[in-house]
């Protein structure tokens, strides 16, 4: 936020840790929605979809 | 500005997915064809269908070997023709307007979809296989009767469809 | 804004008028909500065949009611309250002029008492009043003009509660004129350059056509043209809608957790992108329209799939935020980290389910911005199955969750029950997915939307996925659900606001990790992003337009009018009806007079 919210942050010492911070977690859950995202999408476009009667094709 | 390493991963794999649903949609276009909607077909008057040399006389019709055209129009609350009969194993354009409202055309089960919108002609080509018989419903609100708005689309064997006097009313 | 002041005095000490306000706006919304719900449940349990208490002749007018009442009212007055909350926190300033605030406030609920007046009457058929034309109002079905009317003087009402946010934080820049937009603040001043952009289109073709039309000046409109008006409005909404949710999770949501927000220039980023590519995409809500060329379709195509870049980045900002604030609680671990946040919380654990349910309708929004795949689910249940995911749970469950973190600071009232509030908002996570995963199943069965009856009698379904009747009770057990839910957080609120008033319930919001000094300025230069967006949209709209007024003419080519207020009548009264027409318009347009 601005400046003028910076100064009403916590006094709590959390500032300098945030260059440490790595979330890992994040990556993880995120990496498995990735996944999920690609099979269904592969799924959905290629079983689905083109699978079906009547394709339009012109 | 500072952005975490991870973050940056997860923006270049963002990048890449968006990239993939644009090839994967290119794909369809090109490889096995997919062909959307568009502006090949001329305007109509849609109060006055019955002086348009194509909706005159909603039908079916042979244009060449294996090749059909379909005349539908789709109004409050109904499709003509009724049922639209079409042969298998061939290759049929269907053109589709509405004489009053926005209607839609929809084959339950299948990949074949289009709006129907008074004073334009939705063009867009299927090719049939079996014998079998499809379910065909408006898919867009048209009016109080909108759900009792129902066809069929019958693929029956070449010979039968002949039979019928390759029309079909 | 002070620490130590802050933490003494709550929103409502600082800003009392604004306070009122917020308060004001917020119960428009939830009463929109109750009317919502309730239309809700009774289409519900009609579509589904378990309990029919109307004829399907009236399930449009409850159709239209619910969509216009979710989707307009309770999402817009929720909007107005929180920015008008989050400028004036942020900026740690009252607004300009309050009377004008009270001002765009009673237009707004002017507008949609109008309009809701317009719907509702559809249930009278004594009264030649109706609007069954749904959300959208498709041209050439017509609704009344005190439909259209109520909607114009409602959006005029958002635009003047812009300009005063606007002037608000122009006097705030000329007391500051070297610090960095507050996020906050950016957000609302972004959220509403998109918004002027996007409802200029609706404005237009509400003015230029549907009123002038349902008014009898002018004798038909070009239904597509209408139709693309709609759409260069209606995507953008959605992010109208949604942009609050964003807000929560952004500045709300890492603060609750225990946390701070991951990364402040992020954020920017984020809003920034939406400004630039929400508007030229709405062509991909009519992909299976004639009359538009491919290479249009395309275009949008692309816009629409780089939209999904703001929201993914949004999903690993706020989780980091999240998780930020878990390791700060002693979480450890790759994920054992996530028994470390407060679930207890109702604020907390309801914008995570929000969250979670909008993962999942990222992906069915990935197979609507696909262009060819549309034919597959393209008016199908799928898609309001999709958008009861984002909108209806993203946005609706963030706000609820929202309240009852936001509510304790505008009135001094502590929350009723938080217990009540922890099992409303899970059953509504519960409720939405039966709900909306049945819808979506449904919708590749190929059940329309939209149809009060869709069993027909020539066909059947194709029995997959549990097949119609089985994913019909999940439906009908979903909607339930979410209405008992709906009811739970009312009742909740009401109980909150009969609580005596009480001191200390002030929660400061921390400032981020990487705060906005890290975030570059260029970031904060509106006039320049307005510039690039409208150039986008130029770019995306203008060949189309014109190619649509080329093909049909500005009015149509020859379509006729279809009033749904004479709808039960049918065409056989129509020639009857005409002169009573002529007479309502009349009074209509007096009525409209009167308005402005």
């Amino acid at each position: 936020m601005g400046q003028s919210e910076a100064a009403n942050a916590p006094t709590d010492d959390v500032g300098g840790e945030g260059e440490d911070f790595d979330p890992i977690g994040t990556l993880t859950l995120i990496g498995i929605y990735f996944a999920i995202l690609v099979l269904a999408w592969v799924y959905i476009y290629f079983v689905e979809f083109l699978g079906r009667d009547l394709v339009v094709v012109g | 500005m500072h952005i975490h390493a991870y973050e940056k991963l997860w923006l270049a794999l963002s990048i890449v997915l968006i990239l993939a649903l644009i090839g994967t949609v290119t794909y369809g276009a090109v490889g096995p064809g997919v062909a959307m909607v568009a502006d090949s077909q001329s305007t109509v008057d849609a109060a006055a269908l019955d002086e348009d040399e194509r909706f005159s006389e909603p039908r079916v019709e042979q244009v060449g070997e294996n090749e059909y055209e379909a005349y539908i129009v789709a109004y409050q609350f109904g499709f003509e023709p009724s049922p639209i009969v079409v042969p298998a194993n061939s290759t049929v354009t269907l053109h589709v307007t509405s004489r009053d409202v926005i209607h839609g055309f929809e084959v339950v089960g299948t990949s074949a979809n289009t709006m129907a919108v008074p004073g334009e002609v939705s063009e867009i080509t299927v090719e049939t296989e079996e014998p079998t018989e499809y379910g065909l419903v408006c898919n867009e609100y048209c009016g109080a009767g909108h759900h009792v708005m129902e066809g069929k689309i019958n693929v029956v064997s070449q010979s039968e469809f002949e039979s019928r006097g390759g029309d079909s009313e | 804004m002070s620490t130590a002041i802050e933490s003494e005095q709550t929103f409502v000490d600082k800003f009392p008028d604004e306070a009122r306000v917020v308060r004001a706006a917020f119960l428009s919304s939830f009463f929109a909500l109750l009317l919502g719900a309730i239309f809700g449940i009774i289409q519900t349990l009609h579509r589904t065949d378990v309990a029919r208490i109307i004829p399907s002749t009236d399930y449009y007018t409850v159709l239209t009611a619910h969509g216009v009442f979710m989707v307009i009212s309770f999402t817009i007055f929720f909007l107005v309250g929180l920015f008008t909350w989050a400028l004036t926190r942020s900026l740690d300033r009252p607004l300009l002029n309050i009377k004008i605030t009270w001002t765009w406030y009673g237009l707004m609920a002017t507008g949609m008492t109008l309009t809701g007046i317009s719907i509702l009457a559809g249930f009278v058929d004594s009264i030649d009043m109706s609007a069954d034309v749904l959300y959208t109002f498709y041209a050439p079905l017509q609704a009344h003009p005190l439909f259209y009317a109520g909607l114009t003087v409602f959006i005029v009402g958002t635009w003047i509660a812009g300009a005063d946010w606007f002037r608000t934080f122009l006097a705030w820049r000329r007391e500051h004129p070297d610090e960095r937009i507050p996020l906050q603040t950016f957000m609302v001043l972004t959220t509403m350059t998109m918004w002027y952009i996007a409802s200029s289109a609706v404005a237009a073709s509400v003015l230029l056509f549907l009123l002038p039309w349902s008014l009898g000046f002018i004798d038909q409109v070009n239904p597509t043209l209408t139709r693309t008006l709609f759409w260069f409005f209606g995507h953008p909404v959605v992010y109208f809608w949604l942009m609050p949710a964003y807000m929560l999770w952004y500045t709300v949501l890492p603060k609750i957790a225990g946390g701070r927000l991951f990364s402040d220039p992020l954020a920017r980023v984020v809003f920034v992108l939406f400004v630039l590519l929400s508007t030229p995409v709405g062509i991909h809500h009519q992909y299976l329209d004639p009359g538009i060329a491919e290479g249009f379709k395309f275009i949008s195509m692309t816009n629409t799939m780089f939209l999904l870049l703001p929201s993914l980045l949004t999903a690993f900002t706020v989780v980091a935020s999240v998780e930020y604030g878990a390791r700060q609680r002693g979480g450890t671990g790759l994920l054992g980290w996530l028994t470390n946040l407060p679930w207890r919380k109702p604020e907390f654990t309801g914008m995570m389910l929000a969250g979670l349910m909008f993962a999942a309708g990222g992906f069915s929004g990935m197979v609507n911005a696909g262009m060819n795949i549309n034919y597959l689910i393209h008016n199908t249940l799928w898609v309001p199955g999709h958008f009861h995911l984002t909108v209806g749970t993203a946005v609706a469950l963030t706000m609820m969750a929202g309240t009852y973190w936001i509510w304790p600071q505008i009135s001094n009232k502590p929350i009723y029950s938080s217990q009540i509030g922890l099992f409303q908002v899970v059953l509504w996570f519960i409720g939405m997915a039966l709900m909306s995963n049945a819808m979506h199943a449904q919708g590749l069965l190929g059940v329309p939307r939209r149809t009060a009856e869709p069993e027909y009698s020539g066909f059947d379904y194709p029995t997959m996925f549990g097949g119609f009747e089985e994913l019909n009770i999940q439906i009908a057990i979903g909607g339930t659900l979410l209405f008992v839910s709906t009811i739970l957080f009312l009742g909740n609120l009401v109980l909150t606001m009969g609580n005596p008033k009480v001191s200390g319930l002030a929660e400061p919001l921390p400032s981020p990790v990487s705060g906005a000094e890290d975030a570059p300025q260029v970031l904060d230069n509106l006039r320049l992003w307005v510039g690039i967006a409208l150039t986008l949209v130029v770019l995306a709209y203008a060949l189309p337009i014109a190619a649509i007024i080329n093909r049909g003419g500005l009015l149509g080519p020859g379509v006729g009018t279809y009033p749904v207020w004479l709808a039960p009548l049918f065409d056989a009264l129509a020639d009857a009806a005409a002169p009573l027409f002529g007479a309502v318009a009349d009074l209509s347009a007096s009525v409209v007079e009167v308005v402005r």
